[in-house]
């Protein structure tokens, strides 16, 4: 595994941006003969206030890796931090609160639970906190995701595309320093993916929240400002304002196999398997994401329809 | 087909435990009932076959008395008999019986050696024979006047030694005797304490003369058939022989059998019906589950009808796990019930019946009604699941859907309720109106139910309007956790409803229960006040005559004013309306104002107890056309017959023994046709000036050689009574207990099946925050909103049959309606900790779910 842990463990705590980083991060399952190594040696940082795409082929890792930053599994070796605070080792009890107060998640699939409406669905996570929402941000986030005339319908009576958007209206709702979505439109049609994915970047852009999206579509890993690559539980590649055609090109370079894919330098970013050893081969947009604008930089709808006047005000979030 | 049955019989399971475990208890108690009672009619059949004598001689019983003989002395026959019966041919031997059933005996510090406080002993006189129970198996028979020989159960349980001294408190008078030998029951010791006396001293002091004998056993020569020597001997007695009942082993037998039988039979019934009602509370069980498991193996079933499987065979499918489920149950069952079985003789060999356990009788219909119970009831409760799977379209396979089965309509049911609701509230309001016990009865029953049923219909309408009231308060109180939990039990009405339904039948009849026995007490107790004038009443707590010596000593205790005994005595009443009413009459000495209070719808006290006269309740005598100065002819157990005159008539029930008629003479009236005997009752009046706390402390003091009676002022009778009524509903609680303990089961089931089914919404219930703690607390509300539900149903459908059967009882005299609120309260609260008791494993499963695997959950 990789040896130059501490010097990157400090190099990505350096940036105080950071809303969630993993060091040397193993997952196992199983034992002896039946040992599956999910994660081996993950370096990751995640940038506050961007739209971050993990991508691979399916059995490479992208969704364990999230599970594991997002407090939802337990990691075999390595750190995992979310915001500043280390999560390795905390028990069930400290994982559930931190799950409720700091993580927003979609899933695939059955986001919301039947028995509640669209609106307790949203806010469900401040009532098990027994928190009251804050009603001007929840208000925000629901005009926003366009579901003010959703709000008293159960899950049965929505769409597919209008279940998602509740379930990123939840995510956040709590205003949590880190929004996992696994996988956010891999039930849906084209349009309502499309939809759920501006969303998702109009959460970034208009209302400064981190995203994390686990996707194997080059096209929805297209609307991230930056794309990692995962393949045999390594990242093996990362990409900086991917395009669902470099996206693409890069797949089908990995396709073929991670490793022979592995001498090859392509596009730019750095390549490496062992993207730790490399400090900052990309343009690095967490350093210089103050100075660019934070309109998104991809199909997206680019004047935020809802809360246009709000981009600076969750930045500090 | 059949191998994707078995396979899917197999993966599930788990999910089929509880079901399982329903059609087992429900077996093993139907089972464990019918061999309890054959067991014990069969042991007792033994030892009736192995004590019967060759031929009996006894006096002649007309007919067998409610409450036994009454105050009459014990019927005899001469001993002289004996010599005459011993010459006839044939006769190899014949033996004096002297019996003596009811006498208590006690022990060196007045406590009595019968195996409870009141029961009594049998004494008997001792003569070695080949029919005896018992065999001595320490010290000696006794030999003469003073001596005793007593049973080993007795003697161990009172740690009783060979030389002690016993008293046996006789109808003639107490004497004591010593203790010579201990004798061990070869038999089953049927639940009686033995004290042997020589025969001579037997007929002296529990007859008072050695002339007379309670009967005659005669022992056949080799090769005489009983039936034969029984001709004989009635040949030889002649005429005279019609004053004797002479029966042959067999015939004697069969008696006891009978009588012992109505006992039996009716302990038989009661256990199994309430088995009935165990099985039936299964049925709901049962219906959850299959409805469950098809709701979830929807995709499955339809992907078999896509494949080509027809409408039928899924059906059989279906059906054919069932019928293994049921033949699994009833295999465990049956084994549970000869279990069971032997619990309940060793919980008997507590009260003093000793079976013994190797006896144990297990007939092949037991075996039969074991499965058809098992399998039978599995069937049907699967039968409305199947229909239903056969109709899963191939679609479904395809089809992403949730979980159905909460949207059909219910209207059907809506229906079906009101239609057979209305049908039971009209019976349950003619048996409130109805003015005849019988028809009131039968109302009553039928009004029960189809409420019952209509209740159990309907349910799963009521669940929505009943659990969004319930519920009202959760949201406040345990915020989204409450919500959730709520929601999820208002979710599927049917399910709800059905698991509900499950604990409302236990709960239904513990409420009816308790408001028939309340407002019983509440009505016993209303005529104590109304009717009880005396100031204590000696007697004993199974309302059993008692020897003369008590009345003796209470007149004798300084302090003592008026006092009035009470006798009664059996009758067959031969009405004007050609009817015949077997009853109890009482008898009072003529100061009987001094002590009671009765309300006279014509005559009075005098009248009634006028000699020759008797008082009647005025309803019965209306009935059957009874007017004061009808003549009233009845016949004695001994067959003589007596005829009275109507005296008066009562207005109430509440004067004397309140038996059928209401029936009560003067002593001297009695004592024409009763010449001795023992009182059952004394009524004391403190005497002018004497405190009435002193006085009891007095009697008691007096009365302590004579621990079968006690002195009971007002308060302590009602709580005699009130007690023995509580007594009652204890027990019948008690066999209800399965019922409750099979629903609790239900609601257990349910909960377990429905995390199950929403395994993915618990993990992302976990996921997005949800601890542990609030994971289980949501489980339990849901049980515990849906255990309240069931209560709540329960309550109100068995507040109106209690009031219904009220009814019923007031045509009968009970007119007090009491609704005893602590039951209700227990039965609430209770409820509450069913609920929490039901989740405790199913909360603890679904917390312990991983969450990621919840979510990835198909």
């Amino acid at each position: 595994m990789s040896t130059s842990v501490a010097d990157t463990a400090k190099g990505a705590a350096g940036g105080h941006e950071t809303a969630a980083r993993a060091v040397s991060l193993v997952k196992t399952y199983g034992m002896g003969e039946a040992r599956v190594v999910a994660l081996d040696g993950v370096d990751v940082s995640i940038g506050r206030g961007r739209f971050t795409a993990v991508m691979g082929p399916s059995g490479s890792g992208k969704s364990t890796l999230m599970h594991c930053l997002a407090g939802l599994d337990t990691v075999s070796a390595g750190r995992v931090w979310l915001g500043e605070r280390e999560i390795t080792g905390l028990n069930d009890r400290q994982l559930t609160r931190l799950r409720r107060d700091h993580v927003g998640f979609m899933f695939q699939s059955f986001n919301l639970l039947p028995t509640l409406t669209a609106e307790e669905n949203i806010t469900l996570p401040m009532d098990i906190a027994g928190r009251k929402p804050d009603r001007e941000w929840l208000r925000e986030v629901i005009s926003t995701l366009r579901l003010g005339d959703r709000l008293r319908h159960r899950p049965s009576q929505l769409s597919g595309g209008q279940q998602q958007r509740v379930a990123c209206a939840r995510a956040l709702a709590a205003r949590p320093d880190l929004i996992f979505a696994d996988e956010p439109t891999g039930n849906l049609d084209s349009r309502s993916g499309l939809e759920v994915l501006q969303f998702l970047r109009e959460a970034v852009d208009g209302l400064g929240q981190t995203v994390v999206m686990v996707t194997h579509d080059p096209n929805a890993a297209a609307h991230a400002d930056r794309a990692l690559y995962l393949a045999d539980g390594r990242i093996v590649d990362e990409m900086a304002r991917p395009t669902a055609e470099s996206v693409l090109e890069r797949m089908q370079i990995f396709a073929t196999g991670p490793k022979a894919a592995q001498p090859l330098p392509a596009t730019g970013a750095g390549p490496s398997p062992n993207a730790d050893s490399n400090p900052a081969p990309d343009p690095d947009p967490d350093s210089d994401s103050d100075s660019e604008p934070p309109t998104a930089p991809r199909p997206a709808t680019d004047p935020p329809t809802g809360p246009a006047s709000s981009p600076d005000a969750p930045r500090n979030g | 087909m059949l191998r994707a049955t078995l396979r899917s019989f197999f993966a599930h399971k788990g999910r089929l435990l509880l079901s399982a475990l329903a059609v087992v208890l429900s077996v093993a108690f139907v089972v464990g009932s019918l061999i309890f009672s054959d067991t014990t009619g069969a042991t007792f059949d033994r030892l009736f076959a192995s004590t019967a004598s060759d031929v009996r001689i006894a006096p002649r019983q007309d007919f067998d008395a409610p409450g036994g003989i009454g105050s009459a002395e014990t019927p005899t026959v001469p001993a002289a008999l004996r010599a005459r019966v011993a010459g006839v041919e044939g006769v190899a031997g014949a033996h004096l019986d002297v019996s003596l059933n009811r006498t208590t005996v006690t022990d060196a510090r007045n406590q009595p050696v019968g195996p409870t406080q009141n029961a009594s002993s049998i004494v008997a006189a001792w003569y070695p024979s080949e029919h005896s129970p018992v065999q001595v198996t320490s010290g000696r028979p006794p030999r003469g006047a003073g001596e005793a020989m007593l049973d080993r159960d007795s003697a161990d349980r009172k740690g009783i030694r060979i030389g002690d001294t016993l008293h046996v408190i006789a109808p003639p008078g107490t004497f004591s005797v010593r203790v010579v030998g201990i004798a061990t029951f070869t038999t089953t010791n049927p639940g009686a304490s033995l004290v042997f006396l020589e025969t001579r001293a037997a007929q002296r002091g529990l007859l008072g003369s050695t002339a007379k004998a309670t009967g005659i056993s005669v022992d056949a020569a080799p090769g005489v058939p009983d039936s034969v020597l029984k001709s004989r001997i009635g040949a030889a007695l002649g005429s005279g022989a019609a004053a004797y009942d002479i029966r042959t082993r067999d015939e004697q037998k069969k008696s006891q059998a009978e009588e012992l039988g109505d006992f039996l039979s009716i302990l038989k019934y009661m256990m199994v019906g309430f088995a009935g009602v165990a099985v039936l509370v299964g049925v709901f069980l049962i219906v959850n589950t299959f409805s469950m498991l098809i709701a979830q193996r929807t995709r499955e079933l339809g992907l078999l009808r896509a494949l080509g499987a027809d409408r039928r065979q899924v059906r059989r499918s279906v059906l054919l796990e069932a019928l293994l489920l049921g033949v699994f149950g009833a295999t465990v069952g049956l084994a549970a019930g000869v279990g069971l079985a032997v619990l309940l003789v060793v919980a008997l060999g507590w009260f003093g019946l000793r079976l013994n356990t190797a006896d144990l009788v297990l007939n092949w219909p037991t075996v039969v009604v074991a499965y058809i119970v098992g399998v039978g009831v599995t069937f049907v409760a699967a039968l409305l699941p199947a229909l239903r799977a056969g109709r899963v379209s191939p679609m479904a396979a395809l089809a992403d859907a949730e979980v159905p089965g909460a949207g059909r309509p219910l209207r059907d049911r809506a229906i079906a309720g009101s239609l057979v609701g209305a049908a039971g509230a009209a019976a349950l309001v003619g048996c409130a109106l109805s003015t005849r016990t019988a028809l009131a009865g039968t109302l009553l029953a039928l009004g029960v139910l189809l409420t019952l049923v209509a209740v159990v219909v309907a349910g799963p309408l009521l669940v929505r309007p009943v659990i969004r009231l319930l519920g009202r308060g959760l949201e406040p109180a345990f915020g989204a956790v409450g919500r959730m939990g709520r929601r999820n039990a208002l979710r599927n009405p049917r399910r709800t409803g059905a698991t509900a339904a499950a604990l409302m039948v236990g709960l239904a009849l513990v409420a009816g229960l308790s408001v028939a026995g309340a407002s019983a007490a509440a009505s016993v107790d209303r005529q104590i006040d109304r009717t009880l004038g005396a100031d204590f009443v000696v007697q004993n707590t199974s309302f059993a005559p008692f020897s003369g010596e008590v009345t003796d000593r209470v007149r004798a205790t300084p302090g003592v004013g008026t006092v009035v005994r009470q006798r009664i005595v059996p009758l067959r009443l031969h009405l004007p309306d050609g009817r015949t009413v077997t009853t109890v009459a009482g008898a009072f000495d003529r100061d009987f104002d001094a002590v009671g209070k009765v309300t006279y719808a014509a005559g009075g006290t005098a009248a009634a107890l006028a000699p020759g006269r008797v008082g009647v309740q005025e309803k019965f005598a209306r009935e059957h056309g009874l007017r004061v100065g009808s003549t009233l002819d009845a016949v004695l157990p001994s067959g003589r017959p007596a005829r009275f005159t109507v005296g008066a008539l009562t207005a109430d029930s509440g004067s004397g023994p309140a038996a059928q008629g209401g029936v009560f003479m003067g002593m001297a009236t009695l004592a024409k046709y009763v010449p001795r005997g023992q009182d059952s009752a004394v009524y004391v009046n403190a005497a002018d000036g004497v405190d009435p706390q002193r006085l009891r402390a007095d009697l008691e003091r007096t009365l302590k050689p004579f621990p079968q009676v006690q002195v009971n002022d007002r308060a302590d009778y009602k709580q005699l009574v009130s007690g023995q009524i509580q007594g009652l509903l204890n027990l019948l609680y008690g066999l209800l207990g399965l019922a409750i303990v099979i629903a609790v089961l239900g609601v257990v089931n349910t909960l377990a099946l429905s995390v199950v089914e929403r395994t993915r919404e618990i993990g992302l219930l976990r996921a997005v925050g949800l601890s542990r703690k609030q994971l289980r607390r949501m489980i339990r509300l849901e049980s515990v909103v849906i255990a309240v539900f069931g209560a709540l149903l329960g309550l109100g459908l068995g507040l109106v049959w209690g009031a219904a059967t009220q009814r019923v009882l007031a045509l009968e005299g009970l007119t007090a309606f009491a609704i005893p609120w602590s039951t209700v309260a227990a039965v609430v609260i209770g409820s509450v900790l069913v609920g929490l008791l039901a989740a405790l494993l199913p909360a603890l499963r679904a917390s312990r779910l991983n969450v990621l695997a919840a979510i990835a959950h198909e």
